[in-house]
């Protein structure tokens, strides 16, 4: 059982402090992304966990044993560092067995599980190659395959998949996903993509400036994103805000904006009067001749299935996703409507997400 | 690398005369060696027609072809110099072995550890070449005298080691700065010592650079001359301060002070040869990064 637990963990270098008290647990065999921009310490903390960094505070534990001052040779993990960390003067052969060499297994156990990894990652035919003699994702495979045959109970990813082309990148997904449900590891990866985080994870982890935002299931914090930050990173293209209030009048409860007015569900009469964020995903918007939004298309974009479409709805642009056979033309004047069940209303102090029952 | 065939041309005749510019007085003073007094010093100079004699590494190292058959026979006359030769490959050899070996340690430390005043560290290894050798070459004297190491190889072998230090710690430590750090993070937890991570991944990887290095030290070792003339006496002399000794009283012996230039050159030649695979990689390593 090799779940990974954080609590209270602290990361200072010098001064700055990169991780201030962050508590997390991460189920054993599970899938775990950790998602934020650059900067908000996601590598820092896996490399907490593979005992490339010191803790400053608190504790890091895997399977329940605390390890913060044990070897990272002796944690049971395994990493895969973003540029593959290769040893260039080694056969491919040879960077999979060293840390077998080192741990002085047998010579026919070494050949042995060198030669499964290669099958799993299809590497049989460049185990006598040099690292630079082969292309990017070749090298990305041997860097897990050097993971693979330690037989770890957890399983590190430093942002493997970003210095591959974007097909590359979506064929390596699944294959590193296929990897994790074969073997079972608990697996923790790290990423800026937020479309690696929905397809791959189990958990996503989303982090800002060193601390937790929020942790969830994709679809969780696709629906219910609990900020104006998780509703703003996670979603591509991203959800469109707008500043207003609640209304309460009779019956109706109504987002009102200076040129817009949203019919909103029944649960949120008891913050009428309230200054919120409203927000809503691209997928979310629909065209019809009634709907609230009133503006001008500006901008058309295909992605193959779908159209994104730009509108200027007076000083504020609005992203709408549709598909492909409801084209509009620049300049063309549309109107957009979204269900009261699909608008997601925020603090606009706080910018929490306000969900009454 | 595309242009006109008259800018190629032009381009090809320039990269000539600069090769030709650098070779010329290589070949110029080799072929002094080759030469009697009188071509040596005909006007107008000869470069091509002259008659060729080896009479001038006769004299230096010994070395007749009466007979036909070559024979060598040491100790012959003022400028016999072979044992200065064999002094030069001992001490340029020997220096270069121990200045890359601690330099490549030091500044494998100097890279990847972090210890008290490190930062410091590399500006005060720096600082020892600030100060002009001939500075300390009078203490070094007394020094050496103390310590019986005047005239030795011993010596001369430490001071050329110590000369080059400053240089090779800093050259071989930009190679191991250019060995991503992942690497060796990568080898701590597949369970390496660091030890193992030194010898089995950043040494095979700093190849070039210990090549880059190991040659300036030989050849700023080969062609010092400073300690050489304050340090040494009678038993041990190295080439730079056996050349002037064929400045006479009764005259400069051109050829054989020619003959031995010549000879001195192939060891130093035949050296960068030998480390000249890795001396090209080393060299352009920092532009090879991932």
């Amino acid at each position: 059982m090799s779940k990974v637990e954080f609590k209270n963990a602290q990361k200072a270098f010098g001064a700055v402090k990169v991780i201030e008290g962050l508590s997390l647990e991460i189920p054993h065999g599970s899938f775990a992304v950790l998602l934020g921009p650059s900067g908000c310490g996601k590598s820092t903390l896996l490399r907490m966990i593979a005992g490339l960094e010191k803790l400053t505070g608190g504790e890091v534990a895997i399977a329940g044993k605390r390890v913060n001052d044990v070897h990272p040779r002796d944690r049971d993990i395994a990493m895969v560092f973003q540029n593959y960390a290769l040893y260039p003067t080694m056969k491919v052969r040879e960077n999979i067995a060293f840390n077998l060499e080192i741990q002085k297994l047998e010579k026919r156990e070494i050949e042995r599980r060198v030669s499964e990894a290669a099958d799993i990652l299809n590497l049989r035919p460049f185990l006598d190659r040099y690292p630079k003699e082969l292309s990017g994702g070749q090298r990305q495979r041997v860097a897990m395959g050097r993971a693979l045959v330690r037989e770890a109970g957890v399983f590190l990813f430093d942002e493997p998949l970003s210095n591959l082309d974007a097909k590359l990148r979506a064929h390596m997904r699944v294959e590193i996903r296929q990897l994790h449900e074969r073997l079972g590891a608990t697996t923790l990866y790290v990423t800026h993509d937020q479309i690696e985080a929905m397809t791959m994870a189990d958990i996503i982890v989303l982090l800002d400036k060193g601390a937790i935002v929020q942790v969830g299931t994709p679809d969780e914090v696709y629906e219910k994103p609990n900020s104006v930050y998780v509703a703003d990173f996670i979603g591509s293209p991203s959800m469109n805000f707008f500043d207003g209030e609640i209304e309460a009048d009779g019956e109706e409860v109504r987002f009102r904006a200076a040129n817009l007015s949203i019919p909103l569900e029944a649960r949120y009469r008891g913050q009428a009067g309230k200054s919120v964020k409203l927000g809503v995903r691209p997928n979310d918007l629909h065209f019809a001749a009634d709907g609230a939004f009133k503006g001008e298309v500006i901008l058309s974009e295909t992605t193959g299935a779908e159209v994104q479409i730009h509108v200027r709805i007076r000083d504020s642009d609005v992203v709408a996703v549709a598909p492909r056979t409801e084209r509009r033309v620049h300049g063309e004047a549309v109107a957009l409507s979204v269900p009261p069940g699909k608008v997601h209303i925020f603090d606009a102090q706080s910018e929490r997400r306000i969900e009454p029952q | 690398m595309h242009g006109t065939k008259f800018a190629r041309t032009i381009r090809f005749i320039a990269a000539w005369l600069l090769v030709g510019l650098f070779f010329f007085p290589i070949y110029y003073w080799t072929s002094v060696a080759f030469r009697n007094g009188r071509d040596i010093f005909s006007r107008p100079p000869k470069i091509f027609d002259f008659e060729p004699t080896i009479a001038n590494f006769n004299a230096v190292f010994g070395i007749s072809f009466e007979g036909g058959v070559p024979q060598i026979t040491p100790g012959g006359g003022n400028f016999y110099m072979a044992p200065r030769l064999w002094d030069s490959i001992v001490i340029g050899v020997g220096s270069t072995l121990i200045a890359v070996a601690i330099a490549t340690l030091a500044a494998y430390a100097l890279s990847r550890m972090r210890f008290k005043g490190s930062h410091h560290f590399v500006g005060w290894v720096l600082s020892t070449r600030m100060l002009p050798p001939v500075a300390v070459a009078v203490p070094m004297f007394f020094i050496y005298r103390q310590f019986n190491l005047l005239d030795t190889y011993t010596g001369m072998i430490i001071i050329h080691a110590i000369m080059n230090l400053p240089l090779a710690v800093l050259l071989m430590k930009s190679f191991f700065d250019d060995v991503p750090n992942e690497i060796d993070e990568s080898a701590t937890i597949d369970g390496a010592s660091r030890w193992t991570i030194f010898r089995r991944i950043v040494l095979p990887m700093a190849k070039g650079g210990i090549a880059a290095t190991a040659v300036l030290c030989f050849i700023f070792s080969w062609t010092e001359f400073l300690f050489a003339l304050t340090l040494t006496q009678t038993d041990v002399r190295t080439v730079p301060v056996v050349s002037t000794t064929f400045v006479t009283s009764v005259g400069t012996a051109w050829g054989n002070m020619a003959a031995l230039g010549a000879a001195a050159i192939l060891p130093a030649f035949i050296f960068v040869l030998a480390v000249q695979k890795h001396l090209v990689r080393g060299l352009t390593m920092g532009s090879l990064k991932q």
